[in-house]
């Protein structure tokens, strides 16, 4: 680690004795020539301290980011090679142990057993429904066969530790052996517990952070660690030396009354800023793999009923505590999310819509500048409200105030929780984004197009509805869109004010839920992240997604066929 | 109006003698315009025929287009502008409050720097002031105000089979040619036009100059224009203002041949401006 920082900073000293060297040179080229330097000599300097600077940091950037990985693999890779007579041992023992064998082939004829089970129960289930007693008999006996297959694991894992344990004690500790025992404990362990062992082993060869245990296996690793991380921290931190002072020297002999340093150095520049957006495309790229493989594993663990996800009007998440319990398989149908989201976004839309482009046509063509020069911050405050509080606003104010409403117009099953009072709260909450973009604008529409209408004798209101709302229209169906986007991913005011439960209405004074709300409710809390319930939250995640992202593309093709007709 | 050889530099004006061969249609007396604390306009006396091309020269920011903007009380829509002093169509006072904008004008059509077709179709253009002003009282009816408006706009063998497709979509000749059927189609008396060449090339400059030379048989037309060969080749009657003064007026030919006051002469001569 310090090793590399000195690097790091012998690379910056490098790189400013490079622009000075470059500079130098440039100037005393252009008075022993006698004539004007192509570029300014500055421009030399830089080039000549790209030269020093970029390809040792680039070493540098790629070790800190690989190095580790490298260092493991290498030492993994001895270890495995050390243990291979220890691991060809083993498997033998175990061929020939009785008790491991006979468990084995015990634990393979209950999965036999258990596959026809299930096989059973889905002709029951068909038959006579998951309320009734022949499958509870059903699920007795699974459970019975359950059981008796984790005695077998267990007896198989014990007998197996057992025999692994013998051939340790077989080996010495010292020297290569150690490092052969390590490299068998290892390949024994499950793959979550690797990640442990080298971060223990890890902690003991360079003291970075505390290990959790301290057993001769891992002081191996540790001391087979070591040699190989300084070896290869040297490598790149000299070789980021070498070719700092390499690059400067060979920049150097560039430099000529003619050379186009000023180019050259744009060129880097222009990399530097595509480099830059490449981050960000790069960044969602991964987010939306990250998304997709998720996604694919909740579907995978759905057996791929990708249509009744969907498609499925049922939403109950709640899977089986083992995998493969009868009846318990849980109900991903999707769409009663989708039609709350839909509800709620419409009912958000109705309100901010017409308010928020009426305010921002008064804002914009009629409020004289003192109106607009309070109204139009004070507008903006709404949309700095955290979304909790408009939770609020909605939970204890509108949400009560709507049931007792419908409660004396006769509707006696109104509740608190309702989609409406959520839609209308979030409508409130969006009123500024579509008033502010509109008049936005609004504003921008040439002045010389309202000059034109009045001209031939229109009225204000003639001249905006006819003129200057349609020549502002992409804009505006943009300002919409955006607004159903922010309307759809939004989340607090739903949780707080629509209830959780997915009922599918269409009565926007019934409780009802969200793709949103149902995502935070998977996910917070104790969950395990290979159940389907938690890895549907995915599959829901990449739905927004794509709902958005097809939103996003109708808004685009609007705004453009529409420009291409006014502008 | 005195013909009288007023010395150079003054604030009155020098108005030559003018043969009366058309009525007055705009007169306008002691017009002052301010723009916030700023006097734009000062005194402004002015005659204008009927049937015939006046033009207003003058270096930029003299008051020409704010004179123009007057007459059909387009100032209105500024907030800070303020109008003072009487202007009279056919003896009629345009800056009463009896008198609604809207309604003048429809009377008093204007044309501006820049083609401004609306975002509508070209139909939809010509057809938009017929309507709003209820001219048309049927679908043959508007038609054929569109017809005849995009005829003497000399713009309809162009466009005759693509009325639907949007006005934008013309070159900017075109629309500007558009632009001035637009405004014929409500069957104004006066046409204002504040630079209407300025932004286009010189082949669609001198189809609208001829333009403006037919349209001068039925309509009283007033030109603003930075152009002096522009003036001198459409104009009856030329007007010179100068830092918001109206300096000389009178024919044309008089003005460019022998202009009286100095300022006149050394802009029309290119000495400054």
């Amino acid at each position: 680690m310090q090793l590399s920082l000195i690097t790091a900073l012998a690379l910056l000293v490098l790189t400013a004795v490079g622009f000075l060297a470059g500079r130098s040179r440039a100037l005393a080229l252009a008075e022993k020539d006698g004539s004007r330097l192509h570029s300014l000599p500055g421009y030399h300097g830089y080039y000549v301290a790209l030269w020093a600077g970029l390809p040792g940091f680039a070493v540098l950037a790629a070790y800190a980011l690989a190095g580790t990985m490298i260092v493991n693999t290498i030492v993994l890779d001895r270890m495995e090679r050390a243990a291979e007579p220890l691991q060809a041992r083993y498997e033998l023992a175990l061929a020939n142990d009785d008790i491991w064998s006979e468990a084995e082939r015990e634990i393979a004829r209950l999965d036999d057993e258990m596959a026809a089970l299930r096989g059973e129960a889905e002709q029951v289930i068909a038959a006579e429904g998951v309320q009734s007693d022949a499958v509870e008999a059903l699920r007795a006996r699974q459970d019975e066969l359950q059981f008796a297959q984790d005695d077998a694991r267990f007896t198989r894992d014990a007998r197996a530790n057992t025999i692994a344990g013998d051939i340790i004690q077989a080996v010495p500790e010292a020297g290569d052996h150690a490092l052969a025992r390590a490299g068998f404990e290892f390949a024994r362990l499950p793959v979550q517990e690797r990640e442990v062992f080298l971060a223990d082993a890890r902690a003991l060869a360079f003291g970075d952070g505390l290990a959790s245990r301290d057993t001769p296996e891992l002081r191996a690793t540790a001391g087979a660690l070591q040699p190989v991380h300084s070896a290869i921290a040297w490598g790149a931190c000299l070789g980021a030396l070498g070719l700092a002072l390499a690059g400067l020297a060979f920049a150097r002999t560039h430099l000529a009354v003619r050379f186009r340093a000023r180019n050259r150095v744009e060129w880097v520049i222009s990399a530097t800023l595509a480099l830059a957006s490449l981050i960000a495309i790069l960044t969602t790229l991964g987010i939306v793999f990250s998304l997709l493989f998720e996604s694919l594993r909740f579907f995978a663990a759905i057996d791929w009923r990708v249509a009744d996800f969907l498609f499925g009007t049922q939403w109950s998440p709640q899977t089986a505590i083992r995998p493969g319990q009868i009846g318990q398989s849980g109900s991903f149908g999707a769409v009663p999310l989708f039609a709350g989201t839909a509800l709620i976004t419409l009912i958000a839309m109705m309100v901010a819509a017409p308010v928020g482009l009426f305010a921002a046509i008064y804002l914009s063509e009629y409020a004289d500048s003192r109106v607009r020069a309070w109204a139009k911050p004070a507008l903006e405050i709404l949309a700095g409200v955290p979304t909790v509080v408009y939770g609020f606003f909605a939970l204890l104010t509108v949400g009560p105030l709507l049931r007792d409403f419908a409660l004396f117009l006769g509707y006696e099953d109104a509740v608190t929780q309702s989609a409406l009072s959520a839609g209308l709260v979030m409508g409130v909450m969006i009123i500024p984004f579509v008033s502010s973009l509109s008049d936005d604008v609004i504003n921008a529409v040439p002045q010389s197009l309202r000059d034109g209408a009045y001209a031939m004798g229109a009225t204000k209101s003639e001249t905006i509805r006819h003129v200057v709302f349609p020549a502002a229209l992409p804009g505006i169906v943009g300002a919409l869109l955006l607004a159903v986007s922010r309307a759809v991913g939004e989340t607090m005011i739903v949780v707080m004010a629509a209830g959780q439960a997915a009922n599918l209405t269409a009565n926007p004074l019934e409780s009802v839920t969200t793709i949103t709300v149902q995502i935070v409710t998977l996910l917070t809390g104790d969950q395990e992240f290979n159940s389907p319930k938690t890895l549907s939250a995915f599959a829901l995640g990449l739905v927004l997604f794509v709902l958005t992202l097809i939103l996003n593309i109708i808004a685009l093709r609007v705004v453009q066929s529409y420009r291409e007709k006014y502008d | 109006m005195a013909d009288s050889a007023a010395p150079a530099h003054t604030a009155k004006t020098v108005y030559h003698s003018v043969a009366n061969t058309h009525p007055v249609k705009v007169a306008a007396s002691g017009v002052e315009v301010f723009y916030a604390d700023k006097q734009a306009l000062h005194g402004i006396n002015l005659d204008i025929q009927d049937r015939s091309v006046t033009a207003f020269i003058g270096p930029s920011g003299c008051g020409k287009s704010t004179f123009l903007r007057c007459i059909n009380r387009m100032n209105d829509t500024i907030d800070t502008a303020r109008v003072a002093g009487s202007i009279r169509i056919d003896d009629e006072e345009i800056n009463d409050r009896a008198v609604d904008p809207v309604l003048l004008r429809a009377r008093v059509g204007m044309v501006f720097q820049k083609p401004n077709p609306f975002p509508k179709s070209i139909y939809d253009n010509v057809a938009y002031g017929p309507r709003i002003h209820g001219l048309a009282s049927g679908k043959d009816e508007l038609d054929a105000i569109v017809e005849t408006s995009l005829k003497k706009a000399g713009l309809w063998d162009e466009v005759a089979d693509r009325l639907d497709q949007p006005g934008n979509s013309l070159s900017g000749g075109q629309q500007q040619r558009l632009v001035i059927a637009r405004a014929i189609a409500v069957n104004p008396e006066v046409i204002l036009m504040d630079e209407p060449c300025s932004a286009l090339d010189p082949i669609a400059t001198a189809r609208i100059e001829e333009l403006i030379d037919e349209l001068r048989e039925n309509y009283c037309l007033i030109i603003v224009t930075h152009s002096m060969a522009q003036a001198a080749r459409v104009s009856q009657m030329t007007a010179f203002f100068h830092l918001g003064h109206l300096v000389e007026y009178g024919p044309t030919e008089e003005i460019f041949t022998n202009p009286r006051d100095r300022r006149t002469q050394d802009y029309i001569t290119g000495r400054f401006g």
